[in-house]
């Protein structure tokens, strides 16, 4: 058996070769290495170091062909961003409701206030028994012309108010909707530690499974395919008219 | 008519309550998911329930199936009013046995209709 000194002399800078182009993952530089070896050894050595460059190349296919990973990085990484763009729509639509439906109301609401305080006055002197017939006739008129508007003015603030409470069930979708991709971010994060403790050639499991039917799938967002959706609430009906209902 | 509301956003509880309120339905009851809305309609004599599906812990199919499944409960009309618009989900709560199903976003028109259209039959039934 030689000495190590011989071993470091005769194999040395061919194993640093070897190993450098395994790094470098360089098939060529990798080639030209093994066959620079000098001597019988070659042979085992050579077994040795294409097993370890396959397991090697293994591990790295099974890597970036993991399914789980590439539909995460494909398919529902950008769902998500969808999914995120259309709570951005929706609460911006809600908010804009809100506003216009406020700024409709309180020019109503002023309407009534003013046009009140206008015929006070003369309410008052009626009511103090000291009006003249002909401001009892303005007062009259102003009366008329009064009570009419204030009931439809503040039926129309009714009606604005009504709206503004639908307008808050953004908030139910939306956070159903933030929910779901909090999921996914729960996901990507058990994938990413999975890859983190991935030793030689183990594969990355696939993530857990998804919501079963009875839990619920959530609202349906445009662009993200459902499957077989109703269209509306008129789908609905005709759908359970059909089943007897 | 005392009614119960299951829903796990509290905005959507407030609307429904609301709606209600307007259609002159005065009892309202609130709860925000089926694993506590269970046990208030045991105890409770509740006559209607309207509820929510995807909620977490118990979601409203499962609430359905266990109302159904009550001999005390079995006959409580149930409306079902989610975002859940799957046909094979609508298919599965009617087989569950739900008296109707409306999806969100509605309106008040819809809700109304749907609990008159229970009532009407159950008025009928009887």
């Amino acid at each position: 058996m030689p000495a190590k000194t011989d071993l470091k002399e005769r194999y040395g800078q061919a194993v640093a070769a070897l190993t450098a182009s395994m790094h470098a993952d360089d098939e060529v530089a990798f080639a030209t290495a093994l066959g620079g070896f000098p001597d019988t050894a070659e042979s085992t050595l050579r077994t040795d170091l294409r097993e370890l460059t396959e397991n090697l190349r293994f591990a790295l296919d099974r890597f970036s062909t993991d399914s789980r990973l590439a539909d995460l990085a494909e398919k529902e990484v950008p769902d998500a961003r969808h999914r995120l763009e259309h709570v951005l729509k929706l609460t911006d639509e809600a908010a804009h409701a809100t506003l216009d439906l406020v700024e409709r109301s309180g020019p109503l609401a002023e309407r009534t206030g003013v046009r009140a305080a206008g015929i006070l006055p003369l309410w008052q002197r009626f009511r103090d028994r000291n009006i003249e017939q002909k401001d009892f006739q303005i007062l009259l008129a102003a009366m008329d012309a009064f009570l009419p508007s204030a009931r439809a003015d503040s039926e129309q603030v009714r009606n604005n108010l009504a709206e503004v409470l639908m307008a808050q069930g953004y908030q139910d979708i939306s956070g159903q909707i933030i929910r779901g991709v909090m999921q996914l971010v729960t996901e990507i994060e058990i994938v990413l530690v999975s890859l983190m403790r991935l030793s030689s050639v183990e594969s990355v499991r696939a993530a857990p499974a998804a919501a079963t039917s009875s839990r619920g799938h959530g609202p349906v967002v445009p662009g993200v395919d459902h499957g077989k959706v109703v269209s509306g609430q008129q789908d609905v009906d005709a759908l359970l008219s059909g089943l007897g209902m | 008519m005392k009614f119960l509301v299951v829903d796990d956003f509290s905005t959507m509880r407030r609307i429904i309550k609301n709606l209600l309120h307007d259609l002159g339905y005065a009892n309202v009851t609130e709860a925000d998911d089926g694993q506590t809305a269970l046990p208030m309609l045991q105890g409770g004599n509740f006559d209607f329930l309207i509820t929510d599906w995807n909620m977490p812990g118990m979601p409203g199919l499962d609430l359905l199936k266990a109302v159904r499944a009550d001999a005390k409960l079995k006959q409580m009309p149930v409306l079902m009013l989610t975002a859940e618009s799957k046909r094979e989900q609508i298919v599965e709560a009617a087989q569950a046995g739900v008296n109707g199903y409306v999806i969100k976003p509605f309106t008040a028109v819809t809700l109304k209709e749907k609990i008159d259209k229970i009532l009407e039959s159950r008025a009928g039934a009887k």
